[in-house]
C-alpha cells in the first residue's frame, strides 16, 4: 500500500487490526513478569530483532502468577517464579524442560547460579535476578545494627519496621534463634513466633515498599527490607542510609525465567530467554531496575559503583551466610500461616 | 375512569408477561452474584491446594476452624472497631446532615462536597492520610514548628489511625441517608414544638431524632457493614500490626494460599451480616430504613 493513498477500506482494516491486535501476522510471545523487572528498551528491541510481538503482563506477588498459570491454560509462555516455586511448578507438570542447545547464553551465568540448589541441572529454570533480605538503617544509629537481634533493642521503639511477609518475619526470628529460615519443626517455629510477638513492643509497623519514603524522610531508624527496596532508599539519601546483611544469616532468593509446558511457542520462548542472557541485555536491566543480576558476563558492563558495591554483589564470605528459601511442606506451611495470624493479632 | 381504560386495554391486548421484564435482571443476578457465591460456597467445602486453588476432597474442617478462639478474637476486634467507627460517623454525620438540610440554596453544593472524595480512589486517599499523619508529615511538622510539641506524635499505625481512616472513608454513607430523612421532615412539627414551648434541644431530642430513626438505621447499616469487612485501612493506617476479619480473609487468598478457609470465613462473615440485618428489620424503624436503602 502506498502511504499517500489511504482508502477507507485500508484505514478500517488497519484500525480494526490495531484495536484487536488480531491481524498482526507476527508470532506473539506472552511474557508474564514481576512489575518493574525489565529495562524499558528490552522488549521493543527483542520485538524488532526477531520480528515478533510480545504481550507483556506483570504481577506483584508470586501467588498471583501461580494462581493464573495453575490451570495449565493461562495463555502465558514465559513466567518468572521465585526459586522456591520452581520445584512445585515442575511437580505440578506446569513447566517445560529447557533445551540447553538453544540456550548457549547459560554459560554467562555466575558460577553460583550454574547449578543452583533448586534446579541442579538448570533443566527447568533460568536464574534471572537475585535478591536478599537485610537491614537498612540511619548512619546516626549508635551502635549500628549488625544482626537481626539488634532489631529488638529498646532505643528503636516506634521507629523500626519489619516486612509485612510471614516468611520474612519468621525467617528473621528463626535466624536470630540460630535456626534455618526454612524451619518446619513446630518447636522452632513456636519459638520464632514468640520472638516476633516480643518484638511488637518496639515495632512501628509491618511495611514493604513504603519503608523507602519513610527511611528517606527520617521517620524510621531501621527497617527489615529487601535489598532492592533498600537500594532505592539509599539512593534517595546516600549520605544518611546504610545497609547490612545480618550476622546470623539472611534469606536469599532468585527469580527465574521458566517456560510453561502449555506454551506453543517453545522455540521463540527459548530465543527470548537466550536474549535475556546476553550480557548487555542483562546489564541494562540490572542497572535500570537496581537489581543484582545472576549473569556473570554482565558484571563487567555495569557502572563501577554498582559492580563493586558490597550491597549489590556482596563478597563470598557474606554471601555464604545467605540461605535459599526452599518450598515448605504443606503441614509446616499451615502452621506458619496460623502463627502469622497469631503474631498479627497479638 | 382511567383505571377502567387501562383495564379495557389489558383485556384487549395482554401485557407481555412479567417474566420478560424480569429476565435481564434475574439473569444478571444469577450470573454475577449467585454463581460466584455458589462457587465460594463450593470452595468452602473443599480442601486446600498446596499452592493455592482447591483439592477435590470434601471436608467440613474449614467451618470447624471458624470456632478457633484465635479467629473469634479477630472477629470481636473487627466488630469493636467497626462499632466505634460507626458511632463516630453518626455523631459527626448527624450535625452535618442537619446543617446541609437547612442551608437552603447551597444544599446542592454541600452535597457535592460530601461526595467529592469519591472522585479519587480510596487507596490514594488513604495514602494521602499517611503523608499527613506520619512523623515527618504535615500535622507533626506544623505542630512542631508551632512549638506545641517537641517529639512527633504517634498518629499513624495504631487503632486510632484505623478508626480515623474508617470514619473518613465511610462518613458520606452516613450523611447521605441522614440528609434524606431530615429533608423529608415535616417542618410544621418543628414549628408546633416551638409554639408549645420546647427548647431547640428538646425539639431535637424528642421530635427530630425519633423521626430520623430510619435514616439513622440506614446510615448505621451502610457504614457498619463495610467497616466490618475493611482490609485496606487496617493494613495501611494500622501498619499491618493488627488484623481485622477482612485482612484474615485476604491473607487466605494471598500469602496463606488457603482458598477454602478464606471462602468459609467470607461466608461466615456474610451470614453474620445477614443475621444482623434481619434482626434489625424486625425492629421498629427497620422497615422504613429498608425503604430508604
Amino acid at each position: 500500500m502506498r502511504p499517500s493513498v489511504l482508502n477507507r477500506r485500508a484505514f478500517l482494516a488497519a484500525s480494526a487490526g490495531a484495536a484487536a491486535c488480531a491481524r498482526d501476522p507476527r508470532p506473539r510471545l506472552n511474557v508474564f513478569n514481576w512489575s518493574d523487572y525489565i529495562a524499558p528498551q528490552v522488549i521493543p528491541n527483542f520485538e524488532r530483532e526477531f520480528g515478533v510481538r510480545v504481550r507483556y503482563g506483570v504481577y506483584e506477588v508470586t501467588e498471583e502468577m501461580v494462581a493464573r498459570v495453575w490451570s495449565g491454560n493461562s495463555g502465558w509462555d514465559v513466567v518468572f517464579p521465585s526459586n522456591s516455586y520452581v520445584e512445585p511448578l515442575r511437580q505440578a507438570g506446569l513447566l517445560q524442560r529447557l533445551n540447553h542447545a538453544r540456550l548457549p547464553g547459560l554459560a554467562n551465568l555466575e558460577r553460583l547460579f550454574q547449578a543452583p540448589l533448586w534446579d541442579r541441572g538448570l533443566d527447568w529454570s533460568m536464574p534471572y535476578m537475585w535478591g536478599a533480605t537485610g537491614i537498612v538503617y540511619q548512619r546516626t544509629l549508635d551502635p549500628a545494627p549488625r544482626a537481626w537481634r539488634d532489631l529488638w533493642s529498646a532505643p528503636l521503639k516506634g521507629r523500626m519496621t519489619m516486612l509485612d511477609d510471614p516468611a520474612e518475619v519468621l525467617g528473621a526470628c528463626l535466624k536470630k534463634l540460630g535456626y534455618s529460615v526454612n524451619a518446619t519443626s513446630p518447636t522452632e517455629l513456636a519459638a520464632a513466633k514468640q520472638e516476633a510477638v516480643t518484638q511488637k513492643a518496639v515495632l512501628r509497623a509491618y511495611l514493604n515498599a513504603e519503608v523507602r519514603d519513610q527511611l528517606i524522610a527520617g521517620d524510621l531508624l531501621a527497617a527489615q527490607a529487601w535489598r532492592l527496596t533498600a537500594q532505592q532508599a539509599i539512593d534517595g539519601a546516600p549520605e544518611r542510609l546504610e545497609f547490612v546483611f545480618p550476622e546470623e544469616g539472611f534469606p536469599i532468593y532468585a527469580d527465574c525465567a521458566c517456560i510453561l509446558r502449555e506454551s506453543k511457542r517453545s522455540e521463540l520462548a527459548h530465543e527470548f530467554l537466550d536474549y535475556l542472557l546476553r550480557p548487555e541485555v542483562a546489564a541494562a536491566t540490572a542497572v535500570a531496575m537496581k537489581t543484582s543480576t545472576c549473569n556473570g558476563a554482565a558484571r563487567p558492563l555495569l557502572p563501577p559503583a554498582v559492580r563493586d558495591s558490597p550491597i549489590y554483589y556482596p563478597p563470598a564470605d557474606v554471601l555464604a551466610r545467605g540461605e535459599w528459601f526452599t518450598p515448605v511442606p504443606a503441614a509446616a506451611q499451615r502452621l506458619r500461616d496460623r502463627l502469622w495470624t497469631e503474631i498479627k493479632s497479638a | 375512569m382511567s383505571g377502567g381504560i387501562l383495564a379495557m386495554r389489558s383485556r384487549s391486548k395482554p401485557d407481555p408477561p412479567a417474566a420478560a421484564f424480569l429476565a435481564p435482571s434475574v439473569l444478571l443476578q444469577a450470573l454475577l452474584f449467585l454463581c460466584p457465591l455458589a462457587i465460594i460456597a463450593g470452595y468452602s467445602l473443599l480442601s486446600r491446594g498446596a499452592y493455592g486453588g482447591v483439592e477435590l476432597a470434601v471436608s467440613f474442617e474449614n467451618y470447624q476452624r471458624l470456632f478457633d478462639p484465635l479467629y473469634g478474637a479477630i472477629l470481636l476486634r473487627s466488630v469493636w472497631l467497626a462499632s466505634i467507627s460507626t458511632l463516630l460517623c453518626l455523631v459527626l454525620g448527624f450535625p452535618l446532615a442537619l446543617f446541609i438540610a437547612r442551608s437552603g440554596r447551597r444544599k446542592g453544593l454541600y452535597l457535592q462536597l460530601v461526595i467529592l472524595p469519591f472522585w479519587t480512589s480510596f487507596l490514594i486517599r488513604t495514602y494521602a492520610w499517611i503523608f499527613l499523619l506520619r512523623d515527618t508529615g504535615l500535622v507533626n511538622t506544623v505542630l512542631t514548628a508551632a512549638g506545641l510539641i517537641t517529639q512527633p506524635l504517634p498518629l499513624l499505625y495504631n487503632d486510632a489511625a484505623v478508626v480515623l481512616g474508617l470514619v473518613y472513608g465511610y462518613l458520606p454513607f452516613m450523611v447521605l441517608p441522614l440528609y434524606a430523612t431530615i429533608e423529608r421532615l415535616d417542618k410544621s412539627l418543628l414549628e408546633a414544638a416551638a409554639d408549645l414551648g420546647a427548647t431547640p434541644w428538646k425539639t431535637l431530642w424528642t421530635v427530630v431524632l425519633p423521626l430520623c430513626r430510619p435514616g439513622i438505621v440506614a446510615g448505621v447499616v451502610l457504614v457498619f457493614i463495610p467497616c466490618l469487612g475493611a482490609y485496606l485501612t487496617p493494613d495501611l493506617m494500622g501498619g499491618g500490626k493488627t488484623i481485622m476479619i477482612g485482612n484474615l480473609v485476604q491473607n487466605q487468598f494471598s500469602t496463606a494460599r488457603d482458598w477454602p478457609f478464606g471462602a468459609a470465613l467470607s461466608l461466615a462473615l456474610m451470614a453474620l451480616v445477614m443475621a444482623l440485618l434481619m434482626a434489625m428489620s424486625r425492629r421498629r424503624g427497620g422497615q422504613q430504613a429498608e425503604d430508604l436503602l
